[in-house]
């Protein structure tokens, strides 16, 4: 019964010091800062050096702009528990929100004596200055720590950030290659905080990881340059420190790619070739044959088509290679084939898929020769190529090819007969679009048309476009010639040629062909508006709408009405 | 005989209305209708440029007319080429109506809880701007830009030289007349949109021979409230509400932190207010924290506040009698009665800081706060509605402005608008 009483005893108070320490918290958290304030002084009243209640009131007078007023409770909260390395902290912060630098350095020196190991001091010393903007005085803490440490890495990351806050990279740089020295996670920080580098300072921060030498040094200067514009240059002082172990090459070749990704430029394609490769040379299986495709589609994307040539070929030619993979190895070095115009040997790697490839697979690439040799002027080869293919993507190849010919009539009936739905959406949009250029057109033949048509298949714009233009302006506007003014004009404003396209646009806006006019009009406009003459603009796309009402264009042409105007953000 | 379902007066109504909706039909064709409706009900394609449409008829000397409370708050215009051509252009509805039909109409209006207000005279707008780009949208420049309504633009230099007497209009929207930079001083420290809105501002105090940028934005203030005093009409939104009456009760007391004047605030400066100067607040407590985006609590959201963040709900327009109340039915005219909220660092206007006599307009039913508020000073009126952007609840800084095109018929911007083509009421036609 004693025992119980005596428990009772002490329990009570213990009881209500928690209660109160709730109240306090929950007066923190409904954000009546000013109440627990009072609340947490009142638990500090019966256990001056209770941290939480220490930390809460910390928490409470921060947004009441009232952190100095802490400077009385800390320090009966120190004279009470002189040894709570926990108490320090919240000293450190409370004696520089209150400006009162010599008790903080004294109370910096308390605690590092009872961490003599430990940085954290220093480092919420210079936090603190930093706090107030006093970054002479951060840097000074940071290094009394290194110094106090005997470490010359400690507080690198510290000193490195200050650095760069202060537009010192160079020195940011020497800070962070002792930081990455102790702990290598430390070099995304670097990567993150060093990537800002102005132009004029990036030669005097090379120059440090060049100075340093170290693996981890010209890691780092691989990552900054593939930041900086070049990415080559970055890759092939990456491959110089690679390490034996081809676990660990392969994830510093994977960092680096991740400064590639999304660059599309032909130098970032390269060099995301270049390391994908240098990957696969590290890989073995599936895993192999899967990066050597993707440093295949690097170097296609960035120009580089002899290397390509030589990843797919050995692709292709190894017996190991997954068949998933073959198949789009070969797929993709059939395109390349045709891309580059040598058709003997795409028809040659053709013949060898046979048997490989499965049908439908073969369908695909046998359509792509067949336009290669289209594109090369053996319309005759293209056709013969072309000629079994009863799919509607065959189909829609074969009205192109009769196109090509100036067989309008045949071509219409192809296409027409390929639907709207065969192949991408974009190649469905497309002969869509075509069909209803070709449809107005009465004439069954028109050879000239097929020149221009396959002039602009081949790429050969320039040459393809004075035909449109001719052909347009010599037939009626409701005959077609309309609809080819407009395509000139199209191909023109593609190619920069901005009068050109003005003049073509204007010629095809005719009330005969009232589905050409909006089209036409609304391609005016925006040429106008997009080469700063957004005044002009205006009433082109007023036209449209006033005089064109049912066209599907006029939501466009009122969007386009509200740019020119400013009326809304472009 | 009657057709099931169709009042005569709605049978009527659709048989003698031209259907003249320019935005199907060729502009060209002949229009054979004495009036032209711009319907402001659901059937309205682009609600917004609708006001664009009657703003620019009444800049013509065309004689419009509000018709209050019917279908939506519709416009009424005499036939007129120019509005056709303009609705044609903007994709707006309108109808064609024969003088049989008009005379209708007028009769429902006669009969019910609707008046038509004649509206003649185009206010000249101006539109408070600071001459940097910050980076947030301004809502009611949208909604101007949008609709196609001319405004001018100025800043601090133009409202204390030349004191607004050539304005009708008054828009304010996102400035601190605290003079703190709306608080984000510290907590953006460093970027480049905070470091010029500070030189900016700076510049033009020391231009205008003002001590600091707090008691440039003071004397802005008093100009703004003497503006409405002599007749003017003042609209704002935002921190613009709030900051404008703080800054009429601080005229003669330092409630600004020490990095925007180089002085603490005043000891007990809450205490010193002088509420008799504001327009619409009274008896708010002062939030002095440098660090955070909040004034006061007159704002009930507390949006930058932690754990005093309230959530968004639903504001809910009042109505009011049209002939008896014209100006506060004019203010809430809509297609909707109930909006979704938008936060701003000034969402709302709490009840118990509201000055007597205030005019709430819409509120959150239940809630201890308001949404958008009315109220006269001298010859002039005010209207504050909480918020940044109807249409962007959550905006923050460096979000891209909000597309208008996406939102026509928004009912939170169409309170703004009713706001500018107000003043274009005939003024002996209002009660109130």
């Amino acid at each position: 019964m004693r025992l119980v009483a005596a428990l009772l005893l002490v329990a009570g108070p213990l009881a209500a010091q928690a209660d109160s320490l709730n109240r306090a918290f929950d007066m923190e958290r409904r954000g009546n800062y000013a109440g627990a304030v009072v609340a947490y002084r009142g638990v500090l009243k019966n256990r001056p050096a209770d941290v939480s209640a220490l930390l809460g009131l910390e928490r409470s007078l921060q947004p009441l702009n009232r952190s100095a007023e802490m400077v009385p409770d800390i320090s009966v909260a120190l004279a009470a528990n002189p040894t709570a390395t926990a108490l320090y902290g919240v000293a450190v912060r409370t004696y520089g929100a209150a400006g009162m630098t010599d008790s903080l350095r004294r109370v910096v020196e308390r605690w590092s004596q009872l961490a003599p190991k430990d940085e954290t001091p220093y480092r919420e010393w210079g936090n603190a200055l930093l706090a107030r903007r006093d970054r002479t005085g951060a840097r000074a803490a940071y290094l009394a720590g290194r110094q106090q440490l005997g470490q010359p890495t400690a507080l690198a990351p510290e000193l490195a950030q200050l650095a760069v806050l202060e537009g010192d990279y160079a020195t940011a740089a020497r800070e962070w290659l002792l930081a990455i020295r102790k702990l290598p996670g430390y070099r995304s920080g670097a990567v993150v905080t060093l990537r800002p580098t102005p132009d004029a300072q990036r030669a005097a921060v090379l120059k440090v990881l060049q100075d340093d030498g170290s693996p981890d040094a010209q890691r780092l200067d691989a990552e900054l340059r593939a930041r900086w514009g070049d990415p080559i240059g970055g890759f092939e002082k990456l491959v110089l420190v690679l390490p034996a172990d081809p676990v660990e090459s392969r994830d510093l070749l994977r960092q680096f790619t991740e400064a590639l990704r999304g660059n599309p430029a032909p130098a970032y394609r390269q060099a995301m070739g270049r390391a994908l490769e240098a990957m696969a040379q590290r890989s073995n299986g599936a895993q192999r044959s899967r990066l050597q495709l993707d440093a295949a589609q690097a170097y296609l994307d960035g120009g580089d088509r002899a290397s390509a040539r030589r990843m797919l070929a050995s692709l292709a030619g190894d017996g190991s290679t997954p068949a998933a993979l073959s198949a789009s190895a070969s797929g993709t070095l059939l395109r390349l084939l045709v891309d580059e115009g040598k058709m003997d040997e795409a028809e040659r790697s053709l013949s060898q898929y046979r048997g490989v490839l499965s049908v439908e697979e073969m369908a695909t690439l046998s359509r792509q020769v067949a336009l290669g040799w289209a594109r090369a002027g053996q319309l005759g080869r293209a056709e013969a190529l072309a000629v079994g293919d009863s799919s509607v993507e065959g189909l829609a190849l074969r009205g192109q090819l009769r196109l090509f010919q100036g067989d309008i009539k045949d071509a219409v009936e192809l296409l027409r007969a390929a639907g709207p739905y065969a192949g991408t959406r974009a190649q469905a949009t497309a002969r869509t679009s075509l069909l209803a250029l070709l449809q107005p057109i009465e004439e069954d033949t028109l050879p000239a048309l097929g020149i221009a048509f396959l002039a602009l298949a081949r790429g050969d714009t320039a040459g393809a476009v004075p035909g449109f233009a001719a052909l347009g302006a010599a037939r009626p506007r409701d005959k077609g010639g309309a609809e080819l003014l407009l395509l000139a004009g199209r191909l023109e404003a593609a190619r920069g040629r901005a009068p050109a396209a003005e003049k073509l646009f204007r010629a095809a806006v005719d009330s005969a062909a009232p589905a050409t006019a909006p089209a036409a009009l609304l391609e005016l406009g925006r040429l106008m508006a997009s080469s700063g003459r957004g005044g002009e603009a205006v009433p082109v796309f007023e036209q449209l709408i006033l005089d064109y009402p049912r066209s599907a264009l006029v939501p466009q042409a009122r969007r386009a009405l509200d740019e020119a105007k400013g009326s809304v953000p472009q | 005989m009657r057709l099931p379902g169709v009042s005569r007066r709605d049978f009527l109504r659709v048989a003698a209305a031209v259907p003249v909706i320019p935005s199907v039909m060729p502009f060209r064709q002949p229009m054979r209708a004495d009036w032209l409706l711009i319907p402001m009900d659901d059937v309205q394609a682009e609600h917004l440029k609708a006001y664009g449409l009657t703003f620019r008829a009444i800049q013509r000397g065309v004689k419009a007319e509000w018709l209050l409370n019917y279908r939506g708050g519709s416009f009424l215009l005499p036939s007129d080429a120019a509005a056709a051509r303009d609705a044609a252009l903007n994709g707006i509805t309108v109808e064609g109506l024969s003088d049989a039909v008009v005379t209708q109409i007028r009769g429902e209006i006669a009969t019910s809880n609707m008046d038509a207000v004649p509206l003649e005279k185009a206010p000249k707008v101006a539109v408070y701007v600071p001459p940097f780009a910050a980076p947030w949208d301004d809502a009611v420049t949208m909604a101007l830009n949008y609709a196609g309504i001319e405004y001018d633009k100025l800043w601090d230099v133009e409202v204390v030289e030349q004191g607004l007497k050539t304005y009708d209009w008054l828009h304010l929207h996102h400035e601190d007349f605290t003079g703190q930079y709306s608080k984000f001083y510290l907590n953006y420290s460093g970027a480049p949109w905070l470091a010029e809105m500070v030189a900016k501002n700076r510049e033009v105090a020391r231009q205008l021979g003002y001590a600091n940028v707090p008691a440039l934005k003071k004397a802005v203030a008093q100009d703004i409230s003497a503006f409405v005093e002599r007749g003017g009409f003042l609209f704002a939104m935002c921190i613009a509400t709030e900051t404008l009456d703080l800054a009429l009760a601080a005229e003669k007391v330092d409630i600004a932190a020490s990095y925007a004047d180089g002085t603490p605030v005043e000891p007990g400066a809450g205490a010193r207010l002088d509420w008799s100067r504001t327009l619409a607040f009274q008896n708010a407590t002062l939030d002095l924290s440098p660090t955070t985006p909040v004034f006061s609590d007159i704002d009930g959201h507390q949006v930058n506040s932690g754990d005093r963040r309230q959530q968004l709900g639903t504001f809910t327009i009042f109505g009011f009698s049209a002939k008896i109340d014209p100006v506060p039915t004019m203010l809430v005219q809509n297609h909707r009665d109930v909006i979704p909220d938008f936060y701003g660092l000034t969402t709302s206007f709490t009840r118990k800081t509201l000055k007597p006599g205030v005019t709430v307009l819409a509120d959150e039913p239940g809630a201890p706060w308001v949404k958008y508020i009315h109220g006269e000073k001298g010859q002039g009126t005010w209207t504050f509605y909480g918020g940044h952007d109807p249409e962007d609840p959550q905006h923050q800084i460096g979000d891209s402005p909000t597309d208008l095109t996406l939102h026509p018929h928004s009912p939170g911007y169409r309170l703004i608008l009713n706001n500018v083509l107000f003043p274009a009421a005939k003024k002996k036609e209002l009660k109130t």
